[in-house]
């Protein structure tokens, strides 16, 4: 049997010179060719750390977004971007606004996933923010109602998706983290996402981070994908106890394993207990080894360091219950 | 009819030399700057945002909680017995708040807002208007800690402020405003005894004008809401459309401050619709207990959309005021 496949949720941290290099680009003191170079650098060498690593499934990295929204928003017609709005603390950043009827004029990743595919002869994963938070991570100054930005939003992301699956993307993540959020609006969140993998072959999956899932679950199984990709670790697998007494998980499930934001390396055993328990509610054909979330606030050192024990961990646990993934 | 605010108003401005605060705050973290320097940074601004603020023609104004990092940790980071721990998602905002946890017994050390009232008084040609924020929201959004129950910690930190609002009431504040709203988050609503009880704690001996503002929800199935112990009511129009119901409930000798602007979306609300819905209002509130409001904390938007937001309402309310005169 099969089962227990390694991947990442999508982002890793960008190496200080790039990090420099964004900021520098950002003040008119960098062309964009030596940003775009870096960018290339630091995607060669996160998909080539994967590959040695080993991980079932690679990603791209996101070497070349800042901010998960922000990204695609910008490649986008119709959208725009505010002003330095404040998150928390001191931290600020640009919210897009939707200012006209949403349009995809070029692909948004392509290039990037046919370039991190070209690395590795492992799949790479397509990754895309979903309709329902690049809406709810926006203003909207244009659509009627927040449900026809959502569904213009979704229309716009079927294109790209349809781009990935062609190129031949064998995995394809549309990830959702806002839609734990506002628990009455996962309807809507189901219906742009169909709209979204409408058609789709590919291996679907989506993200979603910790919020308030007793309110969603199990109803967040109806989001038509394959794969649902969860925060386990910083919560204590506490999820798991719900799927338990409430509904049975149905689908794949993605499950993560180390906290991404704590410095602090868990231990093989520590990961290893965690994927038995995940193990008691998902059988092993059904179950994705991953990071709580993107590594990206992590040091290059410490994001090594989590996939590494994950690869460990994992291998171990194949190897105690026979699993041979071809 | 006036014009007001909720509380925060943008930190820092898309201009050259608009994230002066932004910049003290990384220099005081790297330690390149003291204490007393930041503080000062912080006040630069609290003057210029409350020179925004009346600029724009608001009638009663805030401070804009400068100093604030987020609702919940200002007032609860100064009361004894609360430590400050990681980030978590403020309502179903895309802002984040430290959450504190009741390590010890809640108890009150000094005054928290009432340097901070002064301060922006004597900066103001206008009126200013503390906020604190209530005591069953702070406890709400914390974890309980030491304490067995949600009772019993909304009930200590209503003590405790208590005696916050004793000292603003010793102060020539206009209105001191209470923010509750986690009581109309729509999850949170079966909590309503606990809080009409922490509202009596909290207001026992306090002689001043009071308003209860409550935002990101309605206050239906709340019973007996007017009837809590403050002069006026602060209701949110955009996230809580179901209030529209309530208002003609209110009591005649009780003030409303009323949020019909969003200050979640950058979008302009076209003067006739504000006008529109003054005009609705004044046949259930007498004008001269009414305030209009945007419906939020203006620190969801970036600073420039929120001054514009600002001064499109002050001309509705003109027109408003021109036109039920």
């Amino acid at each position: 049997m099969e089962g227990l496949w390694t991947t990442q949720v999508g982002s890793l941290p960008k190496p200080r010179a790039l990090a420099k290099a964004r900021t520098d680009y950002a003040r008119g003191r960098l062309p964009h060719e030596e940003l775009a170079a870096l960018e290339r650098k630091y995607t060669e060498f996160w998909v080539d750390f994967q590959n040695e690593l080993g991980l079932d499934i690679v990603v791209d990295s996101e070497m070349y977004r800042g901010d998960m929204a922000t990204f695609f928003a910008e490649t986008m017609e119709g959208m725009e971007i505010s002003g330095l709005v404040r998150s928390y603390g001191n931290r600020y950043y640009r919210k897009p606004i939707a200012v006209g009827p949403l349009k995809r004029v070029k692909s948004f990743t392509l290039d990037w996933w046919q370039f991190a595919q070209s690395l590795t002869d492992k799949p790479v994963k397509g990754m895309i923010t979903g309709p329902y938070t690049m809406a709810e991570w926006s203003y909207n100054d244009f659509y009627d109602s927040q449900e026809e930005f959502v569904l213009a939003m979704a229309e716009v992301l079927h294109e790209e998706v349809v781009d990935l699956e062609k190129a031949g993307a064998q995995f394809i993540q549309v990830d959702e983290p806002a839609v734990s959020t506002r628990p009455e609006d996962l309807p809507l969140a189901i219906r742009a996402m169909a709209v979204v993998v409408d058609g789709i072959q590919a291996t679907t999956g989506t993200h979603i981070c910790y919020g308030d899932f007793e309110s969603i679950y199990p109803k967040m199984l109806d989001i038509p994908v394959d794969v649902i990709d969860l925060e386990m670790a910083n919560s204590d697998y506490d999820l798991l106890d719900l799927f338990n007494s409430r509904a049975p998980f149905t689908k794949k499930l993605a499950m993560g394993v180390v906290d991404v934001h704590s410095h602090v390396i868990e231990s093989k055993e520590e990961v290893k207990a965690g994927i038995y328990k995940g193990l008691q509610v998902v059988p092993a054909d059904r179950l994705y080894i991953d990071p709580d979330c993107g590594l990206k606030t992590r040091t290059v050192d410490e994001a090594q360091a989590k996939l590494s024990v994950i690869v460990d961990a994992v291998g171990e646990v194949r190897q105690e219950l026979g699993l041979d993934n071809a | 009819m006036i014009s007001t605010v909720p509380g925060n108003y943008p930190k820092v401005a898309n201009r050259p030399g608009g994230q002066k605060l932004r910049r003290a705050i990384a220099s005081f973290d790297r330690g390149r700057i003291s204490a007393e320097e930041l503080a000062s940074a912080a006040d630069d601004v609290t003057v210029e945002v409350i020179s925004e603020q009346e600029r724009a023609g608001i009638d009663m104004i805030t401070d804009g909680q400068i100093r604030w990092q987020d609702p919940v940790t200002y007032i609860a980071g100064n009361l004894a017995g609360f430590d400050i721990g990681g980030l978590i998602r403020y309502f179903d905002t895309n802002t984040f708040y430290r959450q504190p946890e009741a390590t010890e017994r809640v108890e009150w050390q000094k005054p928290i807002l009432v340097r901070d009232y002064e301060f922006a008084r004597d900066n103001a040609a206008g009126l200013v208007k503390p906020v604190v924020t209530g005591p069953y929201t702070i406890a709400k959004l914390s974890l309980p800690g030491v304490y067995a129950d949600l009772k019993s910690l909304v009930l200590d930190t209503a003590r405790a402020l208590n005696q916050e609002m004793k000292a603003l009431a010793a102060t020539d504040a206009p209105l001191i405003q209470v923010d509750e709203p986690a009581i109309v988050w729509h999850r949170y609503k079966d909590d309503w005894g606990i809080f009409r009880e922490a509202m009596d704690v909290l207001m026992d001996g306090v002689g001043a004008t009071t308003l209860l503002r409550t935002d990101f929800g309605d206050a239906v199935g709340l019973p007996d809401f007017f009837a809590l112990p403050f002069q006026g009511f602060g209701l949110d129009m955009v996230h809580g459309k179901q209030n529209a119901a309530l208002v003609p409930d209110i009591p005649d000798d009780r003030d409303l401050m009323l949020g019909i602007i969003d200050a979640r979306n950058v979008r302009m609300e076209s003067e006739d619709a504000v006008l529109e819905t003054a005009q609705w209002v004044t046949q259930h509130v007498s004008e001269d207990r009414l305030a209009i409001s945007p419906n939020t904390g203006l620190e969801f938007l970036p600073r420039e959309t929120a001054y514009g937001k600002l001064e499109n309402m002050v001309r509705a309310v003109k027109k408003a005021q021109e036109a039920v005169a």
